[in-house]
């Protein structure tokens, strides 16, 4: 498929995600608390994918491999070690910026 | 010296400026506004004209708050774009000026409160125009920054400039306050 409006639907049905290092994939994969194992291309990639990239597989949350290391990762691979990615906090956002501008 | 802070309270309602930009920047910053109250409000969006995607994602998330907040408010405003991904340096300032001129009469018109952006290179001239309304008197209006969640260990370019111009720069990981110590770190909060 194309450019379908979300992969919510996709996302939910699979036991595994596969993806680029794009931070919105990423997220919304971990959200959803699939495992996912994210495919580098340091070649192609901009500096800032790959910074989040490193970040989530050091904290446990993904596996990564790069392309010719894939099916070598796939027929190795342990989900159990994954972590859960814990969601982000919007409401501390808020509180913040109601302490700062002065509403309480 | 242009990062001053104002103390003392405000009083409901304050209006928004919110500059959305392309793709996962919109998404982040929408999440932003998600826990907001009713008491930002109007929300005036801001995007780049050649994004086609912000604004559908802006229709959706406002129309499913105004099922909470019946009386929310929110307008939609494009810009120029002022910088293309790896665009040169000596153009990516003239289109910068540009943006810069092009944002001055809609800042005006605005006069936000309050404006929040995250990273996207359309921030750097609606910050400027702000800055530049505050010190000639006409809206001094509160800068606040979060830094993309993309961004571990670097800051955008975006981020490197407004980090002296903001009033609250946030960033959300705990590398990045070490290397930014003026910036204010909250955790992960998209």
């Amino acid at each position: 498929f194309r450019f379908k409006d979300s992969l919510a639907e996709d996302l939910r049905r699979a036991d595994l995600v596969i993806s680029h290092a794009g931070a919105g994939s990423c997220l919304e994969t971990l959200e959803k608390g699939k495992p996912l194992i994210v495919v580098i291309n340091e070649k192609l990639m901009n500096n800032h994918q790959l910074e989040l990239a490193k970040q989530l597989h050091r904290d446990g949350h993904v596996l990564c491999s790069n392309c010719s290391t894939l099916v070598e990762t796939l027929q190795s691979m342990d989900l159990s070690t994954l972590k859960p990615f814990p969601p982000g906090q919007p409401e501390k956002f808020a509180l913040f910026l109601d302490k700062v501008v002065g509403f309480q | 010296v242009l990062a001053r802070r104002r103390r003392g309270r405000r009083t409901p309602p304050l209006s928004l400026l919110v500059v959305a930009g392309s793709g996962g920047h919109t998404t982040e910053i929408l999440r932003l506004l998600s826990c907001l109250s009713e008491s930002y409000s109007p929300r005036h969006y801001v995007f780049a004209d050649s994004d086609k995607m912000s604004e559908a994602k802006i229709h959706s998330f406002e129309q499913k708050r105004a099922e909470t907040f019946p009386s929310s408010q929110f307008t939609l405003d494009r810009i120029p774009r002022s910088r293309e991904v790896r665009q040169s340096w000596t153009s990516s300032v003239i289109t910068t000026l540009y943006s810069i001129l092009y944002s001055l009469p809609l800042t005006y018109k605005l006069k936000p409160d309050l404006i929040l952006c995250n990273g996207p290179g359309t921030c750097v001239p609606v910050c400027v125009s702000a800055l530049l309304l505050g010190l000639l008197g006409i809206k001094r209006a509160i800068i606040v920054y979060v830094e993309s969640i993309c961004r571990v260990e670097t800051l955008s370019l975006s981020g490197k400039i407004l980090y002296y111009f903001s009033d609250y720069f946030i960033v959300q990981w705990p590398d990045l306050k070490e290397k930014y110590p003026k910036s204010i770190y909250l955790g992960r909060i998209v």
